[in-house]
């Protein structure tokens, strides 16, 4: 009897204390973060000590099971190398102008945000989260919630920091969400045979026919009735917008025109954005769409994935996040769900840089 | 000095230090082995030989202590492992106390079932307190995994909490 009610009192303290503890971290607790930094702070040196022992047990074992894969890996890498070294001179002009135009215009640019470069030196030990531990924290001024990336792209956020660590949530962990642009590329060439009054300078002529192409912006044009020009000829003509000029019917019964500025983008790359969402270890990200536009139309497999910025979100826009991999079209007017195929390899991560970004809404005034 | 001495002959401090070198195990070496995809489980073996060495109610009380030691390197809300890690120490603790004569494959048989409903009490618990997408179809994987190195770990590790959990001396004055 006696022991029956040692027994009842020692497990109705243990669930309370469970609840207790729980509800404490849930919410926030500083209490809570303190026992953790505290804790670290006694583990951190056996837990250096367990690894220098024990490095040779994980060699020997890598050595006998990843040799193979290690091997092929090495071979399908060195091809890698060499196709990307030709796109990657190709890509740094690009981004530099780009960069250029987005800083002559007053907007957001990656290479205006100071970062932290660390490396990861722990995975999370549970099979149910996706975390990595990275050696810079509060000292480097990294905060929580900061997006972190390697050279390919975004790898995850900051979840918690400590003064010479912090907590990465990877991009594949079922908390992990982040607003996105996906950047799709129409990639058919389209041919319209109608007939459109376009005005060029003062005169006014019939287009007889319109090609337009998705790799250039030069809308080739045939105009069979311009003075100075042999009728038949074909003209490149590289204008940033063309005029068209269309029936007004807002006065009844009097003909008048209204001009319309129709950008020279139709073949321009769309955005649309979505939510992305991580499923767990071995399984892609998914990007939901926050409204599916009609007009984007069909979405291509290698579709860019970027981040899309914005007051609230945590990461700044245009972090490459992936390609679209897969697209899982569903009924009625939801828009498809796309897989992810991210740029970053999570299985090999080693150093990787923390942006040092804050939305607008959480910097605090001078 | 007399009270450094006390206080390692306690059963639960003796507990806390082998439990920092299983958690650096569990955090290194564990960590990077990953056979089948799956992290091997030390802290939960040793919760569960606490239970099948001494008991359900010690089982229960040193899971739990085990548990909240793992909790604080893992980013889970703390109590949720510590909570998991007592129910699997009680529950071996319980069961080994219905067989007669336990015998080293009895212990290997409760070890991987006591493993084996701890590794599925811990997606259930996260999702109870919110925390989704841990409950699917790969947890039968890492069920699977996990019970079968714990029945093997647990003959070793029982033998170790039986020196780690033992009552301290009494010396007769």
């Amino acid at each position: 009897m006696g022991s029956s009610f040692t027994r009842r009192r020692v497990i109705a303290l243990l669930v309370l204390t469970s609840v207790l503890l729980v509800t404490l971290d849930m919410r926030g607790s500083s209490s809570v973060s303190f026992v953790r930094r505290s804790f670290g702070t006694i583990f951190r040196p056996v837990e250096g000590v367990v690894r220098v022992v024990t490095e040779p047990v994980g060699n020997v074992w890598h050595g006998i099971t990843d040799y193979n894969e290690l091997a092929d890996e090495n071979r399908r890498l060195r091809d890698l190398v060499g196709r990307q070294e030709g796109a990657a001179i190709a890509n740094i002009a690009t981004v530099r102008e780009a960069q250029e135009l987005l800083a002559l215009n007053g907007l957001p640019t990656l290479a205006g945000i100071d970062s932290c470069t660390t490396q990861v030196v722990g995975e999370s030990p549970s099979n149910f989260s996706q975390t990595v531990e990275i050696n810079r924290g509060r000292n480097c001024g990294i905060r929580v919630g900061m997006p972190v990336l390697n050279a390919a792209g975004l790898i995850g956020k900051v979840t918690e920091v400590f003064n010479d660590r912090a907590v990465v949530m990877l991009i594949t962990d079922p908390s992990y969400s982040l607003s996105v642009k996906i950047v799709n590329q129409p990639v058919t060439a389209t041919t319209v045979p109608s007939e459109t009054e376009i005005l060029i300078g003062e005169s006014t002529t019939t287009t007889s026919s319109t090609t337009t192409t998705s790799t250039t912006t030069t809308t080739t044009t045939t105009l069979p009735a311009i003075p100075g020009f042999v009728p038949g000829s074909t003209v490149p003509v590289q204008s940033t917008a063309a005029i068209t000029t269309i029936p007004g019917d807002t006065t009844p019964g009097q003909g008048n025109e209204t001009q319309v500025t129709v950008p020279p983008g139709a073949d321009l790359p769309l955005r649309e954005t979505g939510a992305l969402e991580g499923r767990g270890l071995g399984k892609s990200p998914i990007v939901r769409f926050v409204e599916y536009q009609p007009r984007f139309g069909q979405i291509a497999i290698g579709s860019p994935i970027i981040s899309a910025g914005g007051a609230t979100s945590l990461a700044p826009p245009d972090i490459v996040v992936g390609v679209v991999s897969r697209v899982v079209t569903r009924q009625g007017s939801l828009g498809p769900i796309l897989e992810v195929d991210l740029a970053a390899s999570l299985q090999s991560l080693n150093f990787v840089r923390v942006l040092l970004y804050r939305p607008a809404t959480e910097r605090q005034s001078p | 000095m007399m009270r450094l001495v006390a206080l390692v002959e306690r059963p639960m401090f003796r507990l806390f230090l082998v439990g920092l070198v299983a958690l650096g195990l569990q955090t290194t070496v564990l960590n990077d082995l990953r056979p089948f995809g799956v992290i091997l489980q030390i802290m939960l073996v040793l919760a569960a030989s606490s239970g099948l060495a001494r008991g359900s109610e010690v089982g229960a009380i040193a899971g739990f202590l085990v548990g909240f030691m793992y909790d604080l390197v893992l980013t889970t809300p703390l109590g949720l492992g510590a909570t998991v890690f007592a129910i699997a120490g009680y529950l071996a603790g319980f069961a080994n106390s219905f067989v007669h004569e336990p015998t080293w494959w009895s212990r290997m048989l409760l070890g991987g079932v006591a493993s084996a409903v701890g590794t599925l009490l811990m997606p259930l618990a996260l999702a109870m307190v919110g925390i989704e997408g841990a409950l699917t179809t790969r947890v039968v994987v890492i069920i699977a995994v996990v019970a079968v190195t714990n029945a093997v770990m647990c003959v070793p590790f029982e033998k170790l909490c039986r020196w780690i959990l033992k009552d301290p001396e009494v010396v007769p004055i």
